[in-house]
């Protein structure tokens, strides 16, 4: 089965764990607690293939910026969570994008662009058109989602992997070559 | 034809109607010719039109050509259709020279050609026609005559005259004409009405005379004999006036010759004047350039003062740069003083152009040479500074055995003075800059190096002195057990505690927890201080504007952005114009954190290491360091100010090992279950079950009060589920206790932990536990009480049978089988001694198959009794409906039955 290392990054409080969570456990996680880092692992099905998720959910937190360059190297897929309540989280993901770019060291690294927290829609200020278009200025996939309501979580998570998927398509394993008798 | 008569008719009634000054339309014109014509061109409109020859009143008389229509409405109107000036009359055209054509052209905008009514008429047009233009039109423009008779152009013509006096048969002109001149009078007055004054005089005449009418002989007489005496005064006067004349003419000539001295000393003056105004003309000119020559002047003499004044260095500043003694307070601070004022002269603010003065560019390479050598003294100065302060405390012995990190304020204290200078050459010479902060950071780092390694070698060393002296009472203990140290982890849960490695008790924790506390306390304000001092001396918190080694205005500048460049602030406080405002500070503040980070991290490189490998130093003497590490470590973490801070996020990134190691350590725990093997001579509670406890508590202890309790609760939840799971199939596996008992025993056990603990979290597996125990309990006695009176329930159960098949229960007794015979004989079989035999025994199973350490027996005896109770009640109840009447009951009562309980209870 493969393996897809997905890494979810943001600011601190947008949901990312609660967002993990919900798709990992089904539980919604009410009460905040800063991560420090958790890793979950979930196998499920996307297009009739089976796969083995590990989403590394990290920390939002200042303190742990100096982490990020391993996760970036680490990671397959990003999923780029800001709140859609607070604007602040949602300019800090372009240099969060920039970084992951240069990591990575290309172009082309599969993403997707969240709005978290859409049920909170009389505190939004961070309007859906905004999100859009800066999901096309990344060129990634974008949604809004709610942990709370379960508003598009796994598709998140399935789309990521789609996107994986088309980025680098599960090299067939060859078979070792056998070593060749050498006569002395 | 219209006659002459009707002619002369026709020019009166136009000149009244139409060209007469008091006219409603006229505008004070004269009419001197008319000619009614028809147009030969068009054959239709055979009406007739006026063309007429006006001219307006003078004393500028202009004279214009018209043509004037009859109004189709109205016969007495007359209209002016169109006029011409006579100088766009190009040339007229007779056609023929005899006096009997009519036709004639004009050649105007268009030729027109006309056909003359009158022939008398069309002479006297053309002829006046012909004198207004050569009167008026001069040159090229005055229109020809062509086929017109020459005589009636010379003016004098028997024709013209002839025509003149039949024209104007009845006027008041009658006097021959005398020159052109005179004509021309005679035409002005032949149609002057009388004036007011005239006509009043007239007037007056007449009333002074009004005999006349009577007799017009005497009136003529009269009028003769006045005329005569008028001609005589007229006579006299005009010769009397003729002496005046002369005289006057005289006097005349006399003023034109005076006119003319007159004139010709107006024309000298004039020439003089001339002359004059060309000087002043020539004086103003100048005067404004030397105006303009002198307020150039003085700009630039403004200019070059302000380049002179910002340029000049004071020769007492000169000596300071040229030989500064940055030994003494004095010293320094004319050093200082004297850099500044040269960096003030180097970015002066002088327009650009003015750069390329060869005085400024000499200047400037002065100032280069000035700065290059001060710069190589205070960089060597400091240099030797920074090293000697390295060895200095390099060589002094680490005394101190105590746990602290040494505090180099000192140093600091030494370096202060400079500030100044090193914030000079980072503006001033950014190679030195950098070189400086090179050869600090290498000779602090290797202090910090040293010092950091010392105390965390302390620190460890006191680790290990704990964990001697806690192992030597477990040692003497367990010598045997010495020479094979297990390999499993101290706190295994799926492991026997006998297999376990050896551990450390709680207090000992306390003491590691105190330690690590200690640790991180010392080093925060170590790192703070030196933050601090490096955030200050080598000005960080500033962004260098430019990228030149050099900041400098005077360089003639060939890159175009260093206005832009100079724009941008010293200060990194303000905010670079050219972006925008608030993310290009966050930027800039990042960008400083991230420069601060850099130089702190080559001062305390080797911390990070050194901090990792002293937590891991716990690893080995405690399997549970990852607990309080990370409740310790997160306190420091989260509780930071400066979030973004070298230390900060050095603790932050241990913190994240540490949360690894926690999930690592749990994970194994969880495995550990999962993994667990009944061991040969093993107990009735699970190892796990039993572990547990510990390492709840233990948990508890390390998680109550901190904010991480949620991650600990994840893992409680894991494994207390793994710990049912494990429950259940060891449960099966058990070698001598029913699995029944290993059940109840352990959910007992976890049920009674979990509500011990308290966790919010785990109540639901609480109650889960609850709820599994009692069904292990009911299973249990269900299995091993069973049904003593095992004949009886037998028989009644076949009584069941038959009042299923429909056999009344008050006529079972009448079945043989059921008879109360056969009743009474199996009760007979249950005597009450034999049953209290029986339960006493049963006592004994069950006493075997409980272990002491959950002290179940009497739950599980009272169980019983209730379990026998309820048998006995069902019996008894079948009895009285089977039976009733038949007086038969079995040979012992409930409080039989509860003595027998309490007895045997009671005798063990």
């Amino acid at each position: 089965m493969r393996e897809y290392k997905i890494v979810v990054l943001g600011s601190g409080g947008v949901g990312k764990s609660a967002l993990t969570v919900q798709f990992v456990q089904c539980i919604f996680v009410e009460k905040y607690d800063p991560t420090i880092e958790d890793s979950y692992r979930k196998q499920v099905e996307v297009d009739g293939q089976q796969c083995m998720l590990e989403i590394l959910d990290t920390a939002g937190t200042e303190q742990f910026t100096a982490m990020r360059d391993l996760y970036m190297k680490n990671g397959q897929g990003f999923v780029l969570v800001y709140s859609i309540t607070a604007q602040s989280t949602f300019n800090d993901l372009q240099d969060l994008r920039e970084q992951i770019l240069r990591v990575k060291d290309t172009d082309d690294v599969p993403m997707v662009l969240v709005g978290n927290k859409c049920d909170l829609e009389e505190e939004r200020v961070v309007g859906k058109d905004l999100g859009k278009s800066l999901a096309n200025q990344f060129n990634c996939a974008f949604m809004e989602t709610s942990a709370k309501a379960k508003v598009n979580v796994n598709d998140i998570f399935y789309d990521l992997v789609r996107q994986i998927n088309k980025k680098s398509p599960e090299k067939k394993q060859k078979k070792p070559k056998k070593s060749l008798c050498v006569l002395l | 034809m219209l006659t002459i008569g009707t002619l002369a008719n026709i020019k009166h009634i136009l000149q009244k109607e139409l060209f007469n000054a008091n006219g409603n339309s006229g505008s004070g014109e004269r009419l001197l010719s008319v000619v009614t014509v028809t147009k030969t061109f068009k054959k239709k409109d055979k009406r007739a039109c006026y063309l007429c020859v006006v001219s307006t009143a003078p004393p500028v008389p202009v004279v214009t050509l018209c043509l004037v229509k009859q109004s189709e409405q109205r016969e007495s109107e007359y209209k002016r259709k169109r006029s011409w000036q006579l100088d766009e009359i190009k040339w007229i055209d007779g056609r023929n020279e005899q006096f009997e054509t009519h036709e004639f052209d004009i050649q105007l905008e268009k030729l027109y050609k006309w056909y003359a009514l009158n022939l008398h008429e069309r002479q006297n047009f053309l002829a006046v026609l012909n004198r207004q233009i050569q009167k008026y039109v001069r040159g090229p423009h005055r229109a020809e005559f062509r086929n017109v008779p020459l005589a009636w152009l010379s003016e004098k013509s028997p024709e013209k005259l002839a025509a003149g006096r039949a024209g104007s048969a009845g006027n008041a002109v009658q006097k021959p004409h005398n020159s052109d001149d005179e004509d021309d009078e005679e035409e002005a007055q032949e149609f002057t009405a009388l004036t007011d004054k005239e006509a009043n005089e007239l007037g007056k005449l007449f009333s002074e005379c009004d005999f006349a009418i009577k007799d017009a002989e005497q009136f003529i007489e009269q009028l003769s004999k006045e005329l005569h005496d008028l001609d005589g005064a007229n006579m006299q006067s005009v010769l009397a006036s003729e002496q005046k004349v002369l005289k006057m003419m005289e006097h005349i000539d006399n003023a034109i010759t005076e006119a003319d001295k007159f004139e010709t000393r107006l024309d000298s003056y004039e020439d003089i004047l001339g002359h004059v105004k060309e000087t002043m003309e020539k004086i103003g000119g100048k005067n404004a350039m030397i105006e303009i020559a002198n307020n150039n002047n003085i700009k630039l003499m403004r200019e070059l003062n302000k380049v002179i004044s910002q340029l000049d260095l004071p020769h007492s500043q000169q000596q300071a740069l040229d030989d500064p003694d940055l030994k003494t307070a004095s010293g320094r601070k004319a050093a200082i003083t004297a850099a500044q004022c040269l960096q003030q002269a180097m970015n002066s603010d002088i327009d650009p152009t003015l750069l390329r003065l060869e005085a400024v560019q000499d200047q400037r390479k002065r100032f280069e040479k000035w700065k290059q050598k001060f710069s190589a003294t205070v960089s060597r100065f400091l240099n030797n500074l920074f090293i000697h302060l390295g060895n200095e405390i390099g060589d002094m012995p680490l005394t101190s055995t105590e746990l602290t990190l040494p505090n180099h304020s000192n140093v600091h204290r030494e370096l202060t003075p400079y500030t100044e200078l090193m914030h000079w050459s980072k503006a001033m010479d950014r190679k030195t800059y950098d070189g400086l902060m090179r050869v600090y950071t290498a000779s602090l780092s290797k202090i910090y190096d040293r010092d950091v390694r010392n105390f965390f070698n302390l620190a460890k060393l006191q680790v290990s002195d704990k964990l001697r002296s806690s192992r030597e009472d477990l040692d003497m203990s367990s010598s045997s057990r010495k020479s094979a140290v297990s390999t499993i982890p101290y706190g295994t849960l799926g492991i026997n505690r006998e297999q376990w490695g050896p551990g450390v008790d709680s207090a000992d924790r306390v003491r590691f927890d105190a330690l690590l506390e200690k640790v991180l306390a010392e080093l925060e304000p170590i790192a703070l201080q030196e933050q601090l001092f490096c955030i200050n001396f080598f000005q960080m918190d500033v962004i260098s504007p430019t990228t030149k080694n050099t900041q400098t205005t005077l360089e003639v500048g060939k890159d175009k952005d260093k206005g832009n460049e100079m724009s941008q602030s010293f200060n990194a406080s303000m905010v670079s114009p050219t972006d925008g405002a608030a993310v290009p500070q966050k930027r800039l503040d990042r960008q400083i954190n991230e420069d601060v980070r850099k130089l702190m991290m080559g001062l305390f490189g080797c911390l990070e290491p050194e901090l990792v490998s002293f937590i891991q130093s716990f690893e080995r003497v405690d399997s549970f360091y990852s607990l309080y590490v990370l409740v310790r470590l997160t306190q420091h973490v989260m509780s930071a100010q400066d979030t973004h801070s070298f230390l900060s996020m050095t603790f932050a990134s241990a913190l994240v090992q540490v949360k690894r190691n926690f999930d690592r350590f749990m994970q194994q725990q969880l495995q550990s279950i999962k993994e667990a093997k009944l061991p040969k001579r093993s107990k009735a509670i699970l190892p796990y079950v039993e572990n547990f406890e510990n390492f709840a508590q233990t948990a508890e202890g390390i998680f109550r009060k901190s904010d991480r309790r949620t991650d600990m609760e994840k893992w409680y939840l894991q494994l207390v589920n793994a710990i049912f799971e494990g429950i259940s199939m060891h449960s099966q596996e058990h070698p001598k206790t029913p699995s029944q008992v290993v059940r109840m025993e352990n959910y007992h056990h976890m049920y009674a932990l979990l509500a011990q603990l308290k966790v919010p979290g785990l109540d639901a597996l609480k109650k889960e536990a609850k709820l599994r125990y009692n069904d292990a309990l009911k299973a249990y006695v269900t299995q091993y009480f069973g049904r003593p009176l095992e004949k009886l329930n037998q028989f009644f159960e076949g009584v069941q049978q038959k009042v299923a098949q429909g056999v009344k229960e008050t006529e079972i007794s009448y079945q043989m089988a059921f008879s109360k015979q056969e009743l009474r004989k199996v009760i007979s079989q249950y005597p009450a001694r034999e049953v209290k035999k029986g339960l006493e025994n049963l006592y004994k199973k069950v006493d075997k198959h409980l272990c002491e350490e959950e002290n179940l027996l009497q739950v599980v005896w009272h169980a019983m009794q209730e379990e026998f109770i309820a048998q006995y009640n069902y019996l008894e109840e079948r009895i009285q409906k089977c039976y009733a009447g038949a007086m038969i009951n079995l040979e012992f009562n409930i409080q039989d039955i509860l003595a027998f309980f309490s007895d045997i209870a009671r005798s063990h």
